[in-house]
């Protein structure tokens, strides 16, 4: 894959100029200029439970998603009638089934996102955890997911097949592209599509846990990204994280992103899709993301 | 005094992260390097174009080897190509093979874009004791890897006395601010603060970039940052924006470096 995308840049670079530039609209569903793709990375207890700690006291920064954050985000996306995408780790699920299946009665999307937020290499270990997790949001909402994104963007050799085997149609975890495409090989009929996240410019964590960001900063950084692909590919990608400490759960970061679904909200040339629709747009017109006949 | 400032871009794809494991294992985190050959270098090199500015680039061989037709875009524009290491060593770990290593990639460099690098930047920041001279003999004019002063100096004390050192600045360097994740607006403030200050006290400015999207000005909403500075760099200070080894060849009167009309060893 590395070798094929890197000895023909030019070529892959041409396919995007010719998307990006002739007639952006007619990519997107309904004419959109711009697909817009709210992702709630709902991140509670499961990432302390990874690291080994109990969620109590200080290590209970995942647990306010569970207690206020999800229900915040739930009544601020009722609000503006957009239907997210809820990124959601097993053990999170196992242990706060009901609020899973709020999140699904309020029609949004159930992904996957790891077991406890695995941020390291799993070894041979990772396809029967992925298994794990894919039980569980089965169990607890009575539908399979067919996206996940990786808990801190790390991937493996195992990581697709094992998705492809389960069903998914996505991935949501690659950073090297601004619009969708296929992995290599899916040949013209794919089945599966990979759409690239935006951890730089629209990923609320890092701005507040490691830049020091004001709230207000941030819903400026968002408008300026939004701005910048509305005149280029179109496809933005959201993530946002119900949690406090480095999250977007508590209200002040809350007003932040309620301000900027105002801001894509007033502008009518934006289309909220969840991924799970983004990828079945895709999947149906490969040729308009460099895949399909050649 | 002419007030100048160059402009150079470190070409870095998945070299960094390629140093540290094999390639084929890197995904998602691992391959934000992927986005400066899909995207990154393309969008940056239109930038330039559209705002026709000519700029230094760069480029280890582990990159040039690459995306070759990146590189042919980048002679045929008119910028310069300069050396940057083999494949992101750090130099000043290499030992007694440091010689043999700079040789092959200066060759390496030279066969790919057709013409000598006359300049150097460390991959990773490094130097040996031995760097510098190694370079005087390939034939370098100048290196651009320190951070010690404000103005171009002779490198003779450091073992190149056919050299110049061009110094960059940490602080007008994107790398420097996005590694910290500050928001755009934040970075820019930054840069601008440096640059104005830089440029009112020795007529000189170094503009480090990158075309990656996490650390670099690849992104479409970086670039209009970019725009902005190259407008202040224009417009407010009036100075130039000139290629590294026209600078070095000008600051080399006889046989020493001239700045500012004042010898500077």
């Amino acid at each position: 894959m590395t070798a094929a995308v890197s000895s023909s840049p030019g070529a892959k670079r041409d396919a995007t100029a010719a998307a990006g530039s002739a007639s952006p609209a007619s990519r997107w569903p309904g004419q959109a200029r711009v697909v817009a793709c709210v992702t709630v990375h709902v991140d509670g207890p499961a990432v302390e439970a990874g690291k080994g700690l109990a969620p109590l006291g200080s290590n209970s920064r995942g647990r306010y998603a569970m207690r206020r954050g999800v229900a915040r985000y739930l009544d601020m996306l009722a609000r503006h009638g957009v239907k997210a995408t809820f990124f959601c780790c097993g053990h999170d699920v196992e242990h706060y089934g009901q609020l899973y299946r709020d999140i699904d009665a309020a029609g949004h999307e159930i992904a996957a996102h790891g077991y406890q937020h695995e941020g390291w290499d799993l070894g041979d270990a990772e396809p029967a955890l992925l298994e794990k997790t894919h039980r569980l949001i089965i169990e607890a909402v009575g539908k399979a997911p067919v996206g996940w994104c990786s808990p801190s963007g790390r991937k493996s050799r195992h990581t697709l097949p094992t998705l492809a085997r389960l069903g998914y149609r996505y991935d949501a975890s690659e950073k090297d592209l601004d619009e969708p495409y296929f992995p290599e090989g899916e040949g013209e009929n794919p089945s599966f599509v990979i759409l690239p996240n935006n951890t730089v410019s629209l990923d609320d964590y890092p701005f507040y846990a490691t830049g020091q960001a004001l709230a207000c900063e941030v819903l400026a950084n968002f408008i300026a990204e939004f701005e910048a692909i509305r005149a280029a590919e179109g496809y933005l990608h959201l993530t946002v994280h119900p949690m406090a400490g480095g999250g977007s759960g508590t209200p002040a970061r809350a007003a932040a992103v309620e301000r900027f679904l105002a801001h894509l909200e007033g502008c009518p040339d934006v289309a909220f899709l969840t991924l799970a629709e983004l990828a079945g747009h895709c999947l149906a017109h490969p040729q308009a993301f460099g895949g399909g006949p050649a | 005094m002419r007030k100048t400032v160059i402009l150079t871009v470190n070409v870095h794809g998945l070299g960094p992260e390629a140093a540290e494991a094999p390639e084929a294992g890197l995904f998602g985190r691992f391959a934000h390097g992927r986005y400066t050959y899909r995207i990154g270098l393309w969008r940056l090199l239109d930038s330039l174009a559209a705002q026709r500015v000519k700029a230094t680039f760069f480029w280890p061989v582990f990159e040039a080897e690459r995306c070759r037709a990146l590189l042919e875009r980048c002679l045929a524009d008119g910028h310069e190509v300069a050396a940057h290491g083999n494949a992101f060593e750090d130099h000043a770990g290499l030992g007694d093979g440091e010689a043999a290593l700079l040789e092959t990639a200066h060759a390496r460099l030279a066969a790919l874009s057709g013409i000598e690098p006359k300049g150097f930047r460390s991959p990773t920041g490094t130097l040996s004791p031995a760097t510098i001279s190694i370079l005087d003999r390939l034939g370098y004019a100048y290196d651009s890897s320190f951070l010690d002063d404000d103005a171009p100096y002779s490198l003779a004390g450091d073992g190149g006395p056919r050299m110049v050192e061009l110094p960059f600045a940490e602080g007008l360097a994107d790398a420097t601010h996005f590694r910290r994740r500050l928001t755009q607006a934040r970075a820019e403030a930054f840069l601008v603060e440096e640059l104005d200050a830089l440029i009112d006290a020795d007529s000189y400015a170094c503009v480090t970039l990158h075309p990656r999207a996490d650390l670099g000005v690849g992104r479409a909403a970086r670039l209009l940052m970019l725009e902005r500075l190259i407008a202040r760099i224009r417009d407010r200070h009036g100075a130039a924006l000139r290629l590294c080894r026209e600078v070095a060849e000008e600051c080399r009167q006889g046989g020493s470096v001239i700045w500012d009309g004042r010898p500077r060893s």
